[in-house]
């Protein structure tokens, strides 16, 4: 049997995630044919995908091979162990402060803890460090103003890239040269609705 | 005569000062992401979409539609210098266009590709001024049912023509007509898969998909392989061309232009379709055949021709039935509806401004194209020398703001790093993921014109098939598939998009 792993992978979640949704959608009233309730075009939908998904998966086991890229055990264990930290952090972060509560910044404190964890393992690196870069973007933007968030976004983006991490000094150039930018563009042209510096209290 | 004096209107708009500078920027912004290989329109557009909502929606559409056609000038300057694509559209310019460098002919390559994409751009503003009224008189007779079949099938070809194996391309756009089910239900107002999240009862934002999954898990990709960029020591050396070559590329841009305008408007069609399609016919049937290989001038004329033209009519089905034809397209809708404007029929006589401003601004475009990209050459060359890791970072922080901007609320951030993760996995798995993004945008359309159909029809299905214009879009539909079911068509597709 030639496995084509990608399409057995790609046949699984496409089920995992009709199957999903079509409980979700147990809550939705169907309606008739005729007069469609909310619930009519998701299940339409999710049958659609859940049959897809199968033959998907089916056609997989033969249509090979196509194997998934190598995953270390490291890869492997430090997805788990990011995982786990980030629901961690995301749960506790209330307890870190007021900032934690009631708005977005738990879980996005969450998602950067476990986009951090998970640059440990080589093959999750470049995946880790961008969306980190991005998560602590968010975090930092409105209490710590523009250009507070960007500094940290950019250099965290940086260390995605080996050659960065070598010359720092080139890091910095582009660091001046993207604040500066970013300054001009969306604060002096656009005038976008967001701080500059950070609050003060 | 109505034709004219609606050009003339059209011009009028196109003209102002705003409308001109934004045609500049746009245009621009097009050649530079053009050049540089590892950024193409998609993600530069919904990069740029929380940007425009500031502007008047006219100026927006021009500057958007700009970096599209941009993109089809730009890319095959690297093409031709590097034996690089700088979009998938010039793929096979890398083919003829790299040899002629080699053979010292980097500028008279140029040269065709930037007066064929000029010729083709012309040629194709006035197909789209000439076919988009008569199209919108013809779309206004249609009924929801019909609504429903034409998405269908849009939905088939754009999946039917998107690389790799088509049954896992239609269950990316059945997964993305999924995703688009998100939010509050219109007609009843009950909240549908949003986890009582307040931020996903509009749905699940546009921009942070497109961004998502083409901005975002593109800068993990490009990091993943190893820059191979290395700018050509030879001189791009003198732009004219000699009697013989403008005679034998002549011919090549016209075909090239005809098969761009008319793969243009296909639903699923576009620039990257087009020029591959071109290609083949100029290697099939030219003069100048024979060459291929060495460095034919028609493998360049012909395909470039191509792909500027396709980019500009792909916009007609957009304009006259409001239905998008390309992930580009369906980022245009994602901009007018944010601007309040239902793109379809009714669009050509309410907001004549816009529609006959954006035809008119593709001319003027393409003739600042023309400038850009011809005497200022020796600048985009230089730009190619920005190395990657300085790039990257600059996208990264210009996602981030903008995808703040939308609606000042960080859970966008958020939302376009899941939407990152998931494209990096769609990746890897080889899930294409430009018909998910079509079927986003169609889903909601789709839903809307079943219900209404059904309830017009009291509950027959046979009403999709009573209808003769539902009726013939679902045989279409159905033969587009099943053809792709024959082995030796699946072949031919995948010869022609491989190169």
């Amino acid at each position: 049997m030639k496995i084509n792993a990608k399409d057995v992978a790609s046949g699984v979640f496409l089920i995992l995630l009709a199957a999903v949704g079509l409980w979700l959608n147990a809550d939705h009233a169907l309606g008739t044919a005729r007069r469609m309730g909310p619930g009519y075009m998701p299940m339409l939908v999710f049958w659609i995908q859940l049959g897809l998904g199968a033959l998907v998966l089916v056609l997989g086991l033969f249509n090979g091979p196509d194997p998934l890229e190598r995953w270390t055990g490291i890869d492997a264990g430090m997805l788990v162990v990011s995982v786990a930290v980030g629901t961690v952090v995301w749960q506790i972060a209330p307890m870190f402060g007021e900032f934690f509560t009631g708005t977005y910044n738990a879980i996005g404190l969450g998602m950067l803890a476990g986009f951090l964890v998970i640059c440990v393992s080589k093959g999750w690196r470049l995946l880790g460090f961008i969306c980190a870069a991005m998560c602590i973007f968010g975090l930092l933007l409105e209490k710590g103003g523009l250009m507070l968030a960007l500094t940290a976004t950019i250099i965290i983006s940086a260390m995605a890239e080996p050659q960065h991490r070598r010359q720092p000094l080139g890091v910095l150039g582009l660091l001046v040269f993207l604040l500066a930018l970013c300054w001009w563009i969306f604060i002096k042209q656009l005038d976008i609705r967001v701080a500059v510096w950070p609050m003060q209290y | 005569m109505d034709l004219i004096g609606n050009l003339a209107h059209g011009f009028a708009v196109a003209f102002s000062l705003q409308n001109l500078l934004f045609a500049l920027i746009g245009a621009l912004i097009g050649t530079a992401i053009g050049v540089l290989p590892g950024i193409g329109p998609v993600a530069t557009i919904s990069l740029l979409l929380p940007i425009t909502f500031g502007q008047p929606a006219t100026t927006a559409i021009i500057m958007l539609a700009g970096i599209y056609y941009g993109a089809q000038y730009g890319g095959s300057t690297t093409a031709i210098l590097l034996n690089l694509p700088g979009e998938i559209s010039s793929v096979v310019t890398t083919l003829e266009g790299y040899k002629m460098a080699r053979n010292g002919r980097a500028g008279a390559a140029l040269a065709t590709s930037a007066l064929g994409s000029f010729f083709a751009g012309t040629v194709a503003t006035v197909v789209v001024a000439a076919s988009g009224p008569l199209l919108t008189s013809i779309a206004l007779s249609f009924g929801p049912a019909d609504y429903f079949s034409l998405m269908l099938l849009g939905l088939i070809i754009s999946a039917v023509l998107a690389q790799g194996s088509v049954l896992k391309s239609v269950a990316m756009v059945v997964l993305g007509v999924a995703l688009g089910l998100v939010g509050t239900d219109v007609q009843t107002g009950q909240q549908r898969f949003t986890f009582g999240i307040p931020e996903l009862s509009d749905g699940i934002g546009f921009v942070s998909v497109a961004m998502g999954m083409f901005g975002i898990a593109e800068i993990i990709l490009n990091l993943e392989r190893p820059e191979a960029r290395e700018v050509l020591k030879t001189e791009v050396g003198s732009l004219f061309l000699t009697k013989e070559e403008w005679k034998r590329a002549t011919p090549s841009v016209l075909r090239g232009t005809l098969v761009g305008s008319v793969l243009g408007i296909l639903p699923g069609g576009g620039a990257s379709l087009a020029s591959f399609g071109a290609y083949m016919m100029e290697r099939k049937i030219s003069k100048g055949r024979h060459l291929f290989g060495q460095g034919a001038i028609e493998g360049v004329a012909g395909p470039e021709a191509a792909n500027n033209a396709a980019a500009q009519t792909s916009f007609i089905p957009l304009l006259t039935l409001g239905i998008p034809a390309n992930a580009v397209m369906a980022l245009m809708v994602g901009a007018l509806i944010i601007q309040g404007i239902q793109p379809g029929p009714r669009m050509v006589e309410a907001q004549p401004d816009l529609f006959w401003g954006l035809i008119a601004s593709m001319w003027i475009g393409n003739v600042m194209l023309l400038v850009i990209n011809l005497p200022m050459i020796g600048m985009w060359v230089k730009l190619l020398q920005v190395p990657y890791k300085f790039l990257y970072p600059s996208i990264l922080v210009f996602c981030c703001i903008g995808v703040y901007s939308l609606n000042n609320n960080v859970f966008d951030v958020y939302m376009t790093v899941l939407f990152a993760i998931f494209g990096y996995m769609c990746n890897k798995l080889k899930m294409e993921p430009a018909p998910l993004l079509i079927g986003f945008v169609l889903g909601p359309m789709m839903e809307e014109h079943l219900r209404r159909a059904m309830l017009l029809s009291r509950g027959d299905v046979m009403v999709f098939l009573q209808r003769p214009i539902s009726a013939s879009m679902l045989a279409i539909g159905a033969i587009a598939l099943l053809a792709m079911m024959l082995p030796n068509l699946r072949k031919g597709k995948e010869a022609a998009l491989s190169g």
